[in-house]
């Protein structure tokens, strides 16, 4: 009789277990960037926070099958919306964007001087910049169609290089 | 030895000449600049301009000489005559203007070893000071890309480093081109050029080095050969490097096709943007 009525116990709490599990977090499966975007919201809204990185790339992936810059402005209010649910941070709002839809290279945030901070790493950083780079690729040309501002991006990218070796030289050379 | 000489030196030097002469006249009227060229860094490169000019100068003049009488020598169908009494007062005379070319470098080098270096060390200390030491990785950034984004994708922009190989001339065309149409030169691409020509200067101060330190065995060589009156392939090597420093490599202009033409509408801008 014992027995039993721990059985029925257990599974009881097993099915109670259930019905408090997290939800599937699935990702969108429509072709269209606001459905996918509306999907993804309310997937964020209900506890899949942690999955929000996989839900980007989603979003970068449908947004890639129909490129044109109103996809910026679509990325753009996501995020902004996604900061003022608490589920990102300002900060962290402005990289995800700044990463795939501006020219400027987030990976050159810096407080410290070139000579003392950025020459002891600039092969790292110039690493990092070939990576935000090609997040940019994806982001200005194969999202939003802005050629120009890739291209621009990957001009700063080589002129950076170039005066970066010069700076460090120079640097090196007053040591 | 085929990049024994400063190949950009007198061209970029001439060009910074003129483009800091730009800068200033525009540093005038708007806003301060980056102080990357003052008028003693203005003056080394004029120097170094001027010594460059007068060397390729005179090299240019032998050059035309030795393809004279090459052309001789070929057309006499010396080669492989080298017995004959005629072929080898050619292959005296190839040599003797051989002679004279390893003089004029060895003659100019060390005026431009020292005008070069006076205006690596100038621009090194700019650099330093002005890149290096004031600026962040994020406003060297912000610098480079300049107050306003470029209107037309085809603009002129400062020329990069490894375009090399094109005549001295037309290079220094390009970049009075640039210089001429940017009436609204900026820092950006004054940092870029001030980078380029830095480290061209680096390389070539070492170059001219190493060269000196050549010219004085090339030349002991060819005194012995004068003896015999040979021509020598290492002869003919160098001095088509140097015909390739001073005309260009034809290989070289071959210009790629440049990305389509960007979307001209880009009015967003994101709350987000940085």
């Amino acid at each position: 009789m014992r027995i039993a009525t721990l059985l029925v116990a257990c599974t009881a709490f097993a099915l109670a277990s259930c019905a408090s599990s997290p939800p599937p977090c699935e990702g969108p499966q429509s072709r269209n960037l606001s459905a996918a975007v509306d999907h993804v919201k309310g997937a964020l809204a209900n506890g899949c926070a942690a999955h929000f990185d996989r839900f980007y790339d989603d979003l970068l992936r449908t947004a890639e099958g129909d490129p044109k810059p109103e996809n910026k402005r679509v990325f753009s209010e996501f995020l902004v919306w996604s900061a003022d649910e608490g589920i990102l941070s300002q900060r962290q709002a402005k990289e995800y964007y700044n990463r795939y839809f501006n020219v400027k290279f987030m990976t050159l945030a810096s407080d410290y001087n070139n000579c003392s901070h950025t020459c002891p790493r600039r092969d790292r950083v110039l690493l990092d910049m070939e990576r935000e780079l090609s997040d940019k690729e994806r982001g200005l040309l194969r999202v939003s169609q802005d050629d120009t501002g890739y291209y621009r991006a990957d001009r700063l990218y080589k002129e950076m290089e170039l005066v970066l070796e010069a700076t460090c030289t120079a640097c090196a050379a007053g040591r | 030895m085929e990049r024994c000489i400063p190949r950009r030196t007198a061209a970029a030097a001439l060009c910074m000449f003129a483009l800091v002469a730009t800068g200033i006249a525009t540093a005038n009227n708007t806003s301060p600049t980056i102080r990357l060229f003052p008028t003693t860094v203005v003056e080394d490169l004029r120097q170094t301009s001027s010594v460059a000019q007068e060397m390729e100068t005179g090299l240019q003049e032998v050059i035309g000489r030795l393809d004279q009488q090459q052309q001789l020598y070929l057309e006499s169908k010396c080669d492989g005559a080298e017995d004959d009494a005629g072929c080898q007062r050619l292959a005296k005379q190839i040599g003797a203007t051989y002679l004279d070319m390893l003089g004029i470098m060895e003659e100019r080098l060390p005026d431009m070893e020292h005008t070069v270096n006076n205006t690596r060390l100038s621009l090194e200390k700019r650099l330093r000071s002005e890149l290096g030491n004031k600026m962040t990785s994020w406003t060297l950034q912000e610098t480079l890309l300049g107050g306003n984004p470029p209107k037309d994708a085809s603009a002129p922009s400062p020329s990069l480093r490894g375009r090399s190989g094109m005549r001295l001339s037309e290079r220094f065309k390009q970049y009075y081109k640039l210089v001429a149409s940017s009436s609204s030169n900026s820092d950006q691409s004054l940092a870029v050029l001030a980078s380029d020509i830095y480290l061209d200067m680096d390389e070539t101060s070492t170059l001219i080095a190493r060269t000196r330190e050549e010219i004085a065995r090339a030349t002991l060589i060819e005194q012995l050969n004068q003896s015999f009156g040979t021509i020598t392939p290492e002869m003919m090597e160098i001095v088509g490097g140097v015909k390739s420093i001073l005309f260009g490599d034809e290989t070289s202009n071959v210009v790629i096709a440049g990305p389509p033409p960007g979307s001209v509408e880009q009015a967003y801008r994101s709350p987000l943007e940085q």
